[in-house]
């Protein structure tokens, strides 16, 4: 089962990060899953793929009532992002789904109906959870065409996708990055691969730099905070992307 | 490769997935009837032609000529029936594969003794849902067999207007040989979909339920 930890709390305020299954097999990519508690609800970021729908939905049980969800954003459409769909609303079958409107019709073949999703506009919208306003930012082409981060100002987080993304050899699965130099090296070949664009990440790199982040939360790998958050940005910034074989 | 080392895939599905691949079988036999039926409508037009020239010495070979040519007909709409039955009971069978996967995930939420109420409620009403589909393949599973009865009984038929058109043959004077062989040919092909009929009623997609 994976486990949670908080990264953020503030009175009825949080954030929970859903990580590390140990028994997850190998085969499958390891994804974080984030929880965003405002009030008597909360908000699903990425909630993974349909093989770990278990692990994800123990450990957010054992914290949170999970028919109390309204709603799961998805950063883009891939199957580890989302494909657990249909299973959450087993739970609670009025649940939105927020994500890019050009995967709007895409998503229903993972689950859901025409009222489930909310197609979000190319420039971004707010989503609502329990009074809270939290912020659809544009990440399109990172890596997704149609792609987008959550910011919570509040909180000061960033949910980040794809973007910070590492794939950490077994025995560092630490949730924290401690050594950046050292931590960067695994994030180095996804970002070049994956990354579609330079002037998609050039534009991102502006946007986020003159947010107030605290935390960089990717769906894999550590969480970048404090001073790494400004050292990753610049990382990317000058990082060429778009190259196979790097 | 021996057998000893073919991958685990090549293990014998169960439940749903064999019924999956039945219902493929039958769609292939059923795609070859089709197929048959279509070459009986040409070889109907034929020999109502030569029945023409032969005049009246083969006015009956004619009648019979005719009457497979309605049959050809009708078998192919009856195959269009079962076509559409088959396309039912591929629906109801893919639902229940993905039903199965997420019911599986869902069974080890439920090990992990993660929200037992509300799983619990969960859990209840999929078995509610998939009894209804369980119902509802059934009920495809006997049309589809009363459907591949009917169509047996129409070979029956097409049999004995074959064997007809045999005898009427011989009366056929100085076309008897050609009116024969024509006769022969329908006679081989409507055995052929009996045979073919015969096999999908004996398909394991209704002796297994």
């Amino acid at each position: 089962m994976k486990t949670t930890r908080t990264l953020f709390q503030d009175g009825d305020h949080k954030w929970l990060a859903i990580v590390r299954d140990p028994d997850k097999p190998g085969y499958l990519i390891d994804t974080n899953e984030y929880l965003i508690t405002h009030g008597e609800r909360g908000l699903l970021l990425d909630p993974g793929g349909a093989e770990i729908f278990p692990a994800v939905f123990s450990a957010l049980s054992a914290e949170f009532d999970p028919s109390a969800l309204t709603g799961i954003f998805a950063s883009h459409q891939d199957p580890d992002i989302c494909s657990s769909l249909a299973l959450w609303l087993e739970f609670n079958p009025g649940m939105r789904c927020y994500v890019s409107w050009l995967w709007a019709s895409f998503l229903p073949h993972f689950g859901g109906t025409g009222d489930t999703f909310v197609a979000i506009p190319d420039e971004g919208m707010e989503i609502p959870v329990d009074g809270l306003m939290l912020q659809a930012i544009p990440a399109h082409y990172l890596h997704a065409s149609g792609n987008f981060h959550l910011y919570d100002k509040l909180a000061r987080l960033l949910f980040s996708g794809d973007v910070g993304a590492a794939l950490l050899p077994p025995g560092r699965d630490g949730l924290f990055v401690e050594d950046f130099d050292a931590h960067i090296r695994h994030a180095e070949a996804f970002h070049k691969r994956w990354m579609g664009s330079n002037e998609a990440k050039r534009q991102w790199c502006e946007r986020v730099s003159g947010m107030a982040i605290d935390m960089l939360c990717p769906q894999h790998g550590a969480i970048y905070t404090g001073r790494d958050v400004e050292r990753f940005i610049n990382w990317f910034a000058e990082l060429p992307v778009g190259i196979t074989g790097g | 490769m021996s057998a000893a080392l073919l991958p685990a895939v090549a293990a014998k599905p169960s439940g749903a997935a064999a019924d999956l691949l039945r219902i493929v079988t039958i769609n292939e036999q059923i795609k070859r009837v089709v197929g048959v039926s279509f070459k009986i409508n040409i070889m109907a037009l034929n020999a109502i032609f030569l029945a023409k020239r032969a005049g009246t010495a083969a006015l009956g070979f004619g009648v019979l000529s005719n009457e497979l040519r309605v049959f050809s007909r009708d078998l192919r709409n009856c195959m269009e029936a079962l076509t559409g039955l088959i396309h039912d009971c591929v629906n109801e069978v893919s639902i229940s594969l993905r039903n199965g996967r997420q019911d599986r995930l869902l069974a080890e939420v439920g090990q992990a003794g993660a929200a037992a109420a509300l799983l619990g409620r969960v859990l209840q009403q999929r078995a509610a849902e998939r009894d209804g589909h369980v119902r509802r393949l059934a009920a495809l599973r006997r049309q589809l067999k009363r459907a591949l009865d009917d169509a047996f009984q129409m070979v029956e038929l097409g049999g004995v207007l074959a064997k007809s058109a045999k005898i009427e043959a011989a009366y056929g004077q100085s076309f008897a040989p050609s009116l024969a062989q024509v006769s022969g040919e329908f006679d081989g092909i409507v055995e052929e979909i009996r045979g073919s009929l015969e096999a999908l009623r004996r398909s394991p997609f209704f002796a297994a339920h």
